[in-house]
């Protein structure tokens, strides 16, 4: 049968020989010109201007840490504690959280400075204390609903309900990634699902390419990026299999040339054949010195933790990490012991992503940030008479997230909650301007770093968001 | 001092200080529609109301908002004005409101958002004015001067000096048809010895035809078969046990070419027009049931709003939910007028199983209903004995749990389960909606009756008080004086066939949408299309006889100097083949394909995995499928414009690993039924002949003999590693 494309002139004309072993895949992608690399959506492109932060590590405490438990200090509260809150107080809460306000709980948790700066934390997390001059802590942070998945959504994609990209979906989009082997944003859990679930790391109406790949980490060794591997046969095999489709695939192209999506994919087959050792290699953390296994702890954050640093230093953009499956920091009830779980389980493996991106001289260009999607009342929730089983309720207006390297000041505190710790008493910063700000660290006015979807230009902040310029170094 | 010096000397800089922020061009912000840097716009003020009315202050918005004594009107939001400053305010209020010496007037950012300015530009829009029938040109080319559909092509073209491409030779264009109307590979040899024209009726008439059009459709209609949220306790989605007769509805009506106007109508309004109890078009009101919100919420009544304008008409109405629409003629009130439709219906929760019609059109066997009906008994005992206890350490009901769960996965997967509607209802009595004030449902504004678009219809009468008005809404929709549903449609229905579209936003026809390629094409297709009784099946023949369809896909250098993206159809567009087609083609390849229609949705991929099309595929919309996701497979979280074509490693992988493309490889091989003494090139023709239709070039059966030379005698037989070779290959993916 004939075909237009079966001319066997150009057949003649071949630009690529083929011959096992004579030709590395790397040979071949070198032999054909116009590598269209250049062209994917996922290819590292230029900020706005030069950003300090050229990766983000987000350390997400789901749930809503409370913050005056760690790292907003409320000596005001000791005088208060017991105490009914006044109407005035009592009326600037959320309706639901006005009803279920009890007494004011001072926190039982002893603070002290640290470092040169001075900088106040809690007992609770000693080991990131050492890393208290590094610290920028926002205590003036200021969301919209005090609940989880509007909370959640809200912190990652800016809007409570709507379905927006998330903010590592925008920073993908405007940056691309430095990773060829790697997916350039990755969310790490290590035991199911946040609340809200993939909403959190939506590309939305972004490409999907911008999507966060989400990784399920409490799995087996190799389990974790879908068909990743393949068992039945030697990698020398699938070698000679991708080089027999390629060749193929070359021959195709000869016949349609200008057309660089065919370029494009010969080259995504040779990234994925690649990926299969590389992915492998990221996520097997058995690689790691046993020092460094050790400063981390083998535990699901800790090993979480170390293979986020392992993901940034591939030249993944984005990495976000939650604490557990659902919302573990959501202590309504039994805080005392549930908070110091969950500030055990993280003090050791936060302290130990400082300690060594700091190490490896990542850290400047490296944005840590930690915190949840809200915080906590300083009173209790209405109901257990007993201590053990006192717990904090959401809480939005007022809550704390620190950031750390890529960029900020640190040692220092931003903003300040009132006498109750139920308010914002100066410089609040909503989680617009905290995106803002992030945006701006990595080079980007947020006002500009648009998308066109369904008849506008869509951004991250919306039409809100102001840069906190006190916060950069 | 003059009323201007008072004005420059003590208000303006309060002005600057604490209020340009958020209200001023230079600052590029109008917060509620509001600026204060003109006196022409304090005068006519924002969202709200008028800012300043000169010489009152009690009618004066600004000095409501300055001196904080309505909590929910304070302003600046963030602190309150020195009262010293508050006193200056009030004084230059009082004595007038003076102005600066010279206005600025109205500003290309002042009239942002300024519907009166937005609606007299639309006017004048191409897609608002009614649709023209235009007659197809007088081209000079004998050859592309009979099909109407060339004639507009080529007289363009030949604007442009560029000749359009020979016609693609008999074995491409069998595949091209059969994919564009199937969305499979030629079914056999047989195929290819008939006329082209002999082809594509075969293919319309066959049922594959349906599901392959039906699919498109599913991706303006957003369908999944679950909502977008789950149960935290069980981790199990919130299931739409009925979603499926809604996409066998979609198939069935592509099927039988039912009028497109009568489609819309169902999809909006079964329930209105339909007498018959168990008529299978009540399914089609899983356009709006099967939401992806489960509750009946203002998100929910938000995307019907989005899915039924964006879908239908092309146009953005849902960015008008918190102000008016910056750029296109849709006043807030237009979407609070639909928000007053959707908001009248009625939507129970899916295991309020007597709440959904069983409709006509699947009869299982009796063992299966009798099986059904043993499993359902036992679930229906547990949540009778469940009672109203609540589930430890928690509030929730265990009755509700079992419903959600046990209950809604036998209703999801079981055959012998009755088959109902994913329908909604009315609500009793109608009501109208109040504008929210920046989308706030605390802060109500004006009640707007339930009507259509004031752009379409400038009159705007009231629907009628007796029902929730989505017929009404519908016929509005299908009316012949709506410039936009057909043109809306067509232009789909060409982008599907052609691989590009002639408007590119093919959910955005309104100011910021993209301007068509071929506006007398567009209008010439869509009234065509309406003269012919609004036939799919008839539209899309004429697409795919004309010569423009057919041309070969190659690149000229000398047109693709002119026109590199092809917007003029210089040539046939080469299409990647979608998700679904890949995972069609490779189950029909490997002889496994089960061509069974309708029916409850099965798992793509994994242990058990079914063999029936994807478009029968579970979409789960809480755990978004990765390799749908990978694959550019949309987001079912809204209504789909067009699919995004994404070329990255985890396709590769897929190609590479995954044990369904192995396994299809090996069922190829092992379906060829090779001779033991069936010597290397017979084989390697044999496999080129069943994937691509070709015999091998001479250097590729070297290649591959070389290969099966190596490989032999591992563990995995060569032969199934060739068929993959050919499956993660271009010429395999993209379709000439």
């Amino acid at each position: 049968m004939n075909s237009d494309f079966t001319v066997s002139r150009r057949e003649a004309l071949q630009k690529v020989g083929f011959g096992f072993g004579a030709l590395a895949a790397s040979d071949l992608m070198a032999a054909m010109k116009g590598d269209s690399s250049s062209e994917s959506p996922l290819a590292t492109r230029d900020s706005h201007f030069p950003g300090k932060a050229k990766r983000v590590i987000h350390l997400f405490m789901n749930g809503g840490p409370s913050q005056i438990d760690t790292f907003d200090p409320k000596p005001s509260l000791a005088k208060l504690d017991g105490q009914e809150l006044p109407d005035s107080i009592k009326k600037t809460l959320q309706r639901t959280q006005r009803n279920r306000a009890g007494t004011v709980w001072a926190s039982p948790f002893k603070f002290s400075k640290h470092g040169e700066s001075g900088l106040e934390i809690s007992e609770l997390y000693p080991q990131v204390a050492k890393h208290a001059d590094k610290l920028c802590v926002i205590r003036s942070m200021q969301s919209e609903i005090a609940n989880h998945s509007p909370g959640l959504l809200m912190m990652n994609c800016g809007h409570p309900t709507l379905a927006r990209p998330s903010i590592g979906s925008w920073v993908l989009y405007g940056l691309g990634t430095e990773s060829e082997d790697l997916p350039g944003y990755v969310v790490l859990m290590p035991n199911g699902m946040p609340t809200a679930q993939s909403r959190n790391w939506t590309s939305s109406f972004l490409p999907g390419v911008y999507q966060g790949t989400h990784i399920e980490t409490n799995v087996k060794k190799g389990e974790m990026i879908p068909h990743l591997k393949r068992s039945d046969i030697r990698t020398g095999t699938q070698r000679n299999l991708v080089r027999l489709t390629q060749a193929l695939n070359q021959r195709h192209q000869n016949f349609r040339e200008g057309d660089e999506r065919l370029n494009s994919r010969i080259h995504s087959m040779e990234l994925a054949f690649r990926m299969q050792t590389a992915a492998t290699d990221a996520f097997d953390i058995t690689k790691e010195p046993e020092g460094i296994r050790e400063s981390y702890g083998d535990t699901p954050t800790g090993r979480n933790l170390l293979m986020a640093r392992r993901l940034v230093e591939r030249g993944v953009r984005y990495v976000q990490c939650y604490h557990g499956a659902g919302q573990p920091w959501d202590n309504h009830g039994a805080l005392l012991p549930r908070i110091k779980t969950l500030t055990k389980e993280s003090d050791q493996p936060i302290s130990a992503l400082l300690t060594d991106l700091e190490m490896r001289g990542m850290l400047e260009d490296t944005l840590v940030i930690w915190g949840g999607e809200m915080g906590r009342t300083s009173t209790i929730q209405k109901g257990p008479k007993d201590v053990e089983k006192y717990g904090r309720d959401h809480h939005v207006d007022g809550f704390t997230v620190w950031m750390a390297g890529g960029g900020v000041k640190g040692g220092m505190t931003y903003g300040s909650t009132d006498d109750f710790g139920l308010g914002i008493a100066s410089d609040p910063v909503h989680v617009h301007d905290l995106h803002a700000t992030i945006l701006h660290l990595l080079g980007f006015d947020h006002k500009k770093l648009t998308y066109r979807f369904s008849g506008r230009d869509f951004r991250l902040t919306d039409v809100h968001g102001k840069v906190v310029e006190a916060l950069l170094a | 001092m003059s009323g201007t010096e008072y004005f420059e000397k003590h208000v303006r800089p309060i002005l600057v200080k604490h209020c340009y922020e958020c209200h001023s061009e230079a600052e590029e912000a109008q917060k509620g529609g509001l600026l204060l840097d003109r006196e022409s716009a304090w005068l006519e003020g924002g969202d709200s109301g008028k800012a300043v009315v000169p010489g009152s202050l009690e009618a004066s918005l600004l000095i409501t908002a300055v001196v904080y004594e309505d909590p929910d009107f304070e302003m600046p939001p963030k602190y309150k004005l020195e009262e010293n400053e508050i006193e200056l305010l009030r004084k230059w209020v009082e004595m007038g409101a003076p102005g600066p010496a010279e206005d600025m007037g109205d500003t290309e950012f002042s009239q942002l958002g300024n519907q009166e300015v937005i609606f007299e530009k639309a006017a004048d829009h191409w897609a608002f004015q009614p649709v023209d029938a235009p007659s197809p040109p007088e081209v000079e080319n004998k050859a592309w001067n009979a099909h109407p559909i060339d004639r507009f092509i080529f007289a363009k073209l030949a604007e442009k000096g560029i000749a359009p491409s020979p016609q693609a030779d008999a074995r491409t264009l069998t595949r091209r048809v059969s994919y564009a109307l199937t969305g499979l590979p030629p079914r056999d040899e047989s195929v290819f010895e008939k006329s082209p024209d002999e082809l594509v009726d075969e293919l319309l008439a066959s049922p594959q035809y349906g599901e392959h059009l039906g699919r498109a459709w599913l991706d303006v209609a957003r369908y999944a078969d679950t909502a977008s949220t789950y149960r935290p306790d069980t981790k199990t989605p919130h299931y739409y046990p009925y979603a499926f007769t809604f996409r066998d509805y979609v198939i069935d009506a592509f099927n039988s070419d039912k009028r497109f106007d009568q489609f819309v109508k169902e999809q909006l309004a079964a329930d209105l027009i339909v007498s018959e109890k168990r008529a299978p078009e009540l399914a089609a009101l899983g356009f709006l049931g099967v939401s992806p919100h489960r509750n009946k919420s203002h998100d929910f009544v938000d995307d019907a709003i989005d899915a039924t304008t964006r879908g239908f008409m092309g146009m953005t109405v849902a960015c008008s939910r918190c102000h008016d629409h910056k750029f296109e003629p849709i006043p807030t009130a237009d979407y609070y007028s639909f928000y007053g439709v959707f908001n009248s219906i009625n939507r129970p929760e899916p295991w309020d199983i007597d709440e959904f019609p069983v409709i006509d059109g699947y009869d299982p066997d009796e063992k299966l209903i009798a099986d059904y009906k043993t499993q359902n008994q036992a679930i229906q005992k547990k949540i009778k004995d469940a009672g109203a206890s609540k589930k430890k350490g928690n509030n929730r009901s265990v009755a509700e749990a079992i419903k959600q769960t046990e209950l809604a996965q036998l209703l999801v997967s079981h055959d012998g389960a009755p088959a109902r509607a994913m329908s909604v209802s009315e609500r009793g009595k109608p009501e109208n909606a109040f504008i929210f004030v920046r989308g706030e449902p605390s802060q109500k504004g004006d009640r707007v009756p339930r009507r259509f678009l004031k752009i379409l219809d400038a009159a705007q009468p009231e629907f009628t008080r007796a029902n929730s008005g989505r017929l009404e809404l519908a016929e509005k929709i299908i009316d012949s004086e709506n410039p936009l549903t057909a043109r809306v449609y067509v232009n789909r229905i060409w982008g599907m066939l052609m691989g590009d579209y002639i408007v590119d936003t093919p959910s955005d026809f309104g100011l910021q949408g993209e301007a068509p390629s071929h506006p007398a094409l567009l209008d010439y297709l869509a009234a065509e299309f309406v003269k012919n009784d609004w036939s799919t099946k008839q539209l899309v023949k004429f697409v795919v006889t004309s010569k423009t369809f057919r041309q070969s896909s190659r690149t000229v250098e000398a047109s693709a100097e002119v026109d590199p993206q092809n917007q003029l159809y210089w040539r046939a567009n080469r299409k990647r083949l979608r998700i679904e087609e890949l995972r069609d083609s490779l189950l029909a390849l490997s002889g496994q394909l089960d061509l069974r229609m309708h029916g409850r949705s099965g798992q793509l991929w994994g242990d058990e995995y079914s063999k029936r099309r994807s478009i029968y595929g579970f979409v789960n919309r809480f755990n978004q499928d990765t390799t749908l996701r990978n694959f550019d497979f949309p987001s079912p979280m809204q209504t789909e414009s067009k699919r995004t074509e994404n070329i990255v490693a985890p396709q590769a992988l897929f190609l590479m690993n995954s044990p369904f493309v192995i396994e299809q490889s090996e069922a190829l091989v092992a379906s060829l039924e090779f001779d033991e003494k069936l010597d290397g090139p017979s084989r390697i023709s044999a496999i080129y002949e069943e994937v691509f239709h070709r015999e091998p070039v001479a250097n590729e059966v070297k290649q591959v003999e070389r290969f099966v030379e190596i490989e032999e005698g591992r563990n995995v037989p060569p032969w199934s590693l060739v068929a993959q070779s050919l499956f993660m290959s271009n010429e395999f993916l993209y379709v000439d």
